[in-house]
């Protein structure tokens, strides 16, 4: 046992780490990207099945419950798990994702659950007036969603969907329990090779820190720009 | 595709004799997630308080505490605490002990912010008002202030910590007994993937529909006593 004294720290492990951590960085930075872009369409998807009035309704509000009450770390398990040793059987079709996809597809359906819930608060935001006189100028429901509701409620929505970017940048370090060699992976492996936790942990707390404040502050700037006009 | 596929016998025994293990480590999770919920929401309100005294000193780390707790993943935070800080402390954290801290601080600086906000939500005239009759500081924060802010508090607080309670599950990442180690374990053992994980996914989506429930009846009562 070391003591707060004897403890030397060695920082060049980190500098010695650093083409693992990139090749991390590269795979954790994809699988955001990949998971950020599907979530926000299935979220979009989510929100208008929600919103149908009706047994269809019903399906969305559960779906949302479900994924918002589970942990992401238990449905990579169920998912990589469980749902691929009983799908041959159950359905007849092998789903055989490799862990980098069954990571991006938990991602997915886990934040496209909260995302659901923001885009609808933001179309619910949007007042009722638009609709109607949208309705009454002759446009479909679908044209009026698409050129009146959603332009403004898109603005709402952006900065509670950022704020779920940070989730999901943050998220991805758990697909390393199945084996994604992402940043969180590369460090786990330094770790055991250097044995020095603390300046191999610190400096990855420190890439994801940098990551989740530059895409808040590039949140807080389009957000300003996309709400100029009402200024 | 299919012609190297066993099919799957479904065991749901595994789960149903085991449910007494099952239940134990569920309730690990829980009391787990209470005590670093416990200890965040007094790490917040501290934090808050120093934010909001007006002192200027005390401003900008607390700024930096709440964006490097909430930009730091619960994982990295977990093994940071647990291999990271032991190693350079000489202290050997139990398990149990590394994750009531990370999820601690991790949670602090969201109450950090929600406390915040709800002592900046009281009027400045009820300080005043209290110190001007003759009560002091800690006082006026004691039964003036605290019982204030407790109320607009509260919602907020109650998803953190079914947001904290999610993030136990990961305890069994430093081989905290709970019912995902469980799950692994008996998934590893008896290969019974479906079983094990569904029977977590299930337990887990009731506690937290418990949980949510039981923050919306708090949010309610608070309501109408206001």
């Amino acid at each position: 046992m070391t003591g707060l004294l004897t403890y030397t720290y060695d920082w060049s492990v980190v500098w010695k780490s650093i083409p693992f951590f990139e090749r991390g960085l590269t795979v954790t930075l994809r699988i955001t990207v990949f998971s950020i872009a599907f979530s926000l369409v299935l979220g979009l998807i989510v929100a208008l099945v929600r919103m149908t009035p009706g047994p269809i309704g019903m399906i969305g509000f559960a779906y949302i419950q479900v994924f918002r009450a589970l942990s992401l770390y238990v449905y990579i398990l169920f998912l990589y798990f469980g749902i691929a040793a009983v799908a041959p059987t159950l359905i007849g079709v092998r789903i055989d994702l490799d862990p980098f996809t069954a990571g991006i597809v938990a991602l997915t359906l886990l934040n496209s659950a909260y995302m659901a819930e923001i885009y609808r608060a933001a179309i619910l935001a949007i007042d009722s007036g638009q609709r109607e006189a949208a309705r009454s100028l002759g446009l479909g429901s679908a044209s009026t969603f698409a050129t009146v509701i959603f332009p403004q409620a898109w603005r709402i929505a952006l900065p509670a969907l950022v704020n779920q970017f940070c989730d999901i940048i943050k998220d991805t370090s758990v697909v390393a329990l199945i084996g994604v060699s992402d940043l969180m992976y590369q460090a786990i492996e330094r770790n055991s090779f250097y044995q020095h936790s603390f300046e191999i942990f610190t400096s990855v707390a420190a890439i994801y820190f940098v990551l989740v404040f530059i895409v808040a502050q590039l949140a807080g700037r389009l957000e300003k720009r996309l709400q100029r006009h009402l200024a | 595709m299919i012609f190297l596929d066993v099919v799957y016998q479904f065991d749901w025994s595994v789960v149903t004799d085991r449910w007494r293990q099952f239940a134990e480590g569920a309730w690990v999770d829980v009391w787990v997630a209470i005590l670093g919920f416990g200890f965040a929401c007094l790490l917040g309100l501290g934090n808050a308080m120093l934010r909001t005294s007006g002192v200027n000193l005390f401003k900008i780390p607390s700024f930096l505490y709440v964006q490097v707790m909430r930009g730091v993943p619960l994982y990295v935070m977990i093994l940071w605490v647990y291999f990271g800080i032991a190693n350079v402390l000489g202290v050997n954290f139990t398990s149990y002990q590394a994750m009531v801290i990370a999820l601690a601080l991790t949670g602090s600086g969201y109450t950090t912010e929600i406390f915040r906000a709800g002592l900046t939500a009281i009027d400045r005239g009820q300080m005043e008002a209290a110190r001007s009759i003759g009560l002091n500081r800690v006082r006026t924060y004691g039964h003036v202030i605290l019982p204030q802010a407790l109320r607009i508090v509260v919602p907020p607080l109650g998803n953190t910590f079914v947001g904290l309670f999610k993030g136990a599950t990961l305890m069994s990442v430093i081989a905290v007994p709970d019912m995902v180690f469980l799950a692994n374990e008996l998934n590893v053992t008896l290969f019974t993937p479906f079983e094990v994980f569904t029977a977590v996914a299930i337990i887990l989506i009731v506690l937290v529909f418990f949980f949510s429930a039981l923050v919306y009846v708090l949010e309610r009562r608070l309501k109408i006593a206001t």
